[in-house]
């Protein structure tokens, strides 16, 4: 009886795991005999459709090897917890990959590949190279773009002093009318690096970021002047408020509107759509002391899992085909600027068809890379939750109470810092 | 006949499904939760040892980082449950009383109207309330400036108290079906008689819901509050999607929180001692519930 019984409980447990598990056992090859590569990211977006076109384009080309592209809004945890062998990371994320042990070195396939350092903009390898070495390919740079609305500005603004002036300009003929939006939450990270970045402020100090620098606070006062002294923007604006603005109809005192958008690139699909010709692309104005660009940017790096020289040869393949021009410039087309150079030289060619990658790409030569430090998003999570909300919705916040908040969200990211795998 | 063994074989393989389940996703998981807090697990890198009581010292330890964030979570998310139960108990059971009182007919039609909103998803119910309650020109705003109730916009997103008024909104309007449906059970089951005899003895209609709907309700509604109470400290999606966390971290819940160690900050031994410590104080705050709903019964 005792033995049925626990037969029955057996069968019932190998039914269920049989169930759970997975139907076969992964092979490295197709039926077709194609060798597989696993390659996710991120691109759940618009750009996604043209970062397929190029694997879906590089797969009818082959007969030796097979890319399965896979893109997922939580990239990042399933890389972590599966089993790929390229994944997309982000600029700011890479030293931090890099020290967890995810990813590794990854000239030799590019060798491999043909493609050189050479090949890239230097904005490009600043962000790819973690010590000397290249730790992912760069693909792309998406900086803190500009759009403007040509009915109200006819030229791009390129200095603080040309904010203001348009500002009075527009609140003379409408008090719902501003330059620019400044929000307390969304891309104010970008904000916060670039204000860094145009005052020349290093933030990086050793193996943490250092926010309580007096010149900084001095720097990041200059967006709550924006909003309560110079009132170049409409007050206690919220998450993306900068993009919102800038697409909304002013409304007698019940909604107001911007000529001017300091936003992210990957919102250009939606602002040409609603100004069509009357929209303005142009690198962001000098706001700091400097002329300086900030933003993320895309790489793709190599799984620290992959072993197997058959899988690398048929990596270098597939990053061969991808960084040819012709390919890449799909990418372009996506509204993404490539830092390959060739491809670059084709954007420009073609100046007004990729409008989007062509003027980011004029960012690049004063383009300033995100601080390599381990967990750079944690590092500046009590900044961007808090801080620079503070920040531009608190009418009396004085430089005292903003280096008080500094000096916290510095310990905080001194605590993070000290998480990295070497120290513990 | 021979019944006896082929009957046990049928009970063992009637309740073996269950018996699997229970151990595999719910007793199984919380032994390897308990474990995995007793170690220093990195999401990334894997299992870096045994640590013992360490990730429970470092979250109750003042001035650490993990600290805070537990620390910051709970107090929201307690606030969250203060705020929240109440109403959603109160306005339940009033709108359970008041279709109890509808015509027979009606009453299914506004049953199915406050309960239709509980079978949409967070997402959909965060991104029409995010449209509601947006600051530069949204739906409330607007309506308020133009009957004059309000000069200047609320910023009902990015300031306090305005960001947990909208969550509160929110989720009252998403979840209040379901308490209500429960209420409408137990008024159901209320016996007709007692409310004739009430009658009879010329009780008013606060008498009759004191003395006669009360006592009757009264396990039902305990029931509900202790599942409000749970409902609540489990506050993620509202949060996470229409205030994001914010204005300054104000609304980061606790499981927003744990979330962030684990995924953030690659700690699933933290994350895990902080989920550990969470069901811990949730089982002590519905004990307490349970003590005083059977010391009042007493």
């Amino acid at each position: 009886m005792r033995l049925t019984k626990f037969l029955a409980i057996s069968l019932s447990v190998v039914l269920l795991l049989a169930g759970c598990s997975s139907s076969s056992s992964d092979s490295e090859k197709t039926a077709d005999g194609k060798i597989k590569i696993s390659f996710i990211n991120g691109f759940t977006g618009g750009d996604g459709a043209y970062m397929k076109k190029i694997t879906d384009a590089f797969n009818e080309s082959q007969d030796k090897y097979v890319v399965t592209e896979l893109q997922e809004k939580d990239h990042y945890t399933k890389f972590k917890s599966g089993n790929y062998d390229l994944v997309v990371v982000h600029g700011n994320n890479l030293e931090t990959y890099n020290q967890d042990g995810l990813i590794q070195d990854i000239s030799p396939v590019i060798k491999k590949a043909g493609i050189k350092e050479s090949d890239f903009h230097q904005a490009g390898l600043d962000i790819a190279k973690l010590d000397g070495d290249m730790f992912a390919v760069p693909l792309d740079i998406h900086p803190l773009t500009m759009f403007y609305n040509k009915d109200l500005t006819a030229e791009a603004p390129k200095t603080y002093e040309d904010l203001k002036a348009l500002n009075t300009k527009l609140q003379s003929q409408s008090k719902d009318t501003y330059t620019l939006g400044v929000p307390s939450s969304g891309l104010v990270e970008f904000y916060m690096l670039m204000i860094a970045a145009q005052n020349g402020i290093e933030l990086k100090d050793g193996k943490q970021l250092n926010f309580a620098q007096e010149k900084y606070a001095d720097a990041l006062m200059q967006f709550h002047d924006m909003v309560w002294k110079d009132k170049v923007s409409p007050p206690k604006l919220g998450l993306d408020g900068e993009f919102q603005t800038f697409m909304k109809e002013a409304k007698e005192g019940k909604a107001y509107k911007t000529a001017v958008a300091i936003t992210g690139p990957w919102f250009y699909g939606a602002a040409k759509e609603k100004y069509g010709d009357k929209l303005g692309v142009a690198p962001i104005p000098q706001i700091g002391s400097e002329l300086a660009a900030y933003g993320n940017a895309h790489t793709i790096a190599l799984s620290s899992k992959v072993e197997d020289e058959k899988v690398k040869e048929g990596i270098a393949e597939y990053l061969k085909f991808m960084f040819t021009p012709e390919n890449l410039l799909n990418w372009a087309d996506g509204g993404q600027a490539p830092v390959h150079l060739a491809t670059l030289e084709k954007v420009e060619a073609e100046q007004e068809k990729y409008q989007i990658a062509f003027q980011n790409a004029k960012q690049f030569e004063n383009y300033v890379s995100p601080p390599q430090v381990y967990q750079f998003g944690e590092q500046m999570r009590y900044m961007n939750e808090s801080v620079f909300s503070k920040l531009v919705t608190t009418e009396n916040f004085t430089k005292k109470e903003l280096m008080k908040e500094l000096k916290k969200a510095t310990k905080l990211a001194e605590q993070v810092a000290a998480t990295a795998p070497q120290n513990e | 006949m021979y019944k006896g063994a082929s009957h046990k074989i049928w009970s063992v393989l009637m309740v073996s499904p269950f018996v699997i389940l229970f151990l595999l996703f719910w007793a199984l998981p919380l032994a390897l939760g308990v474990w995995v807090s007793l170690h220093n697990w990195n999401i990334s890198s894997g299992n870096l040892g045994f640590v013992s009581l360490d990730n429970y010292k470092s979250i109750l330890t003042p001035g650490t980082l993990y600290y805070d964030l537990f620390m910051k979570g709970l107090k929201n998310t307690l606030y969250f449950v203060v705020i929240s139960v109440p109403p959603l108990v109160l306005i339940s059971l009033g709108l359970a009383l008041i279709i109890d009182n509808l015509p027979r007919k009606l009453k299914p039609i506004y049953r199915t109207i406050f309960f239709i909103s509980y079978s949409i998803s967070v997402t959909a119910v965060s991104a029409i309330f995010l449209w509601l309650f947006n600051g530069n020109g949204g739906y409330f705003n607007n309506v308020l400036e133009s009957i004059g109730v309000i000069r200047e916009p609320i910023n009902w997103l990015g300031e306090q108290p305005y960001a947990w008024l909208t969550i509160l909104i929110t989720t009252i309007w998403w979840t209040i079906g379901f308490n209500m449906m429960l209420f409408i059970n137990a008024l159901d089951e209320v016996d007709a008689a007692l409310y004739e005899a009430a009658d009879l003895d010329g009780a008013g209609a606060f008498s009759k819901f004191i003395s006669v709907t009360w006592p009757q309700i009264r396990n039902v509604a305990f029931f509900i509050i202790i599942m409000t109470v749970i409902a609540s400290f489990n506050l993620y999606g509202q949060t996470k999607l229409i205030t994001g966390g914010g204005p300054e971290q104000s609304t980061n819940s606790l499981i927003m929180n744990i979330q962030t160690s684990v995924f953030g900050m690659n700690q699933l031994g933290i994350g895990s001692a902080m989920a550990i410590i969470m069901g811990l104080i949730m089982m002590v705050i519905i004990v307490l519930q349970y003590w005083l709903s059977y010391r009042n019964k007493e």
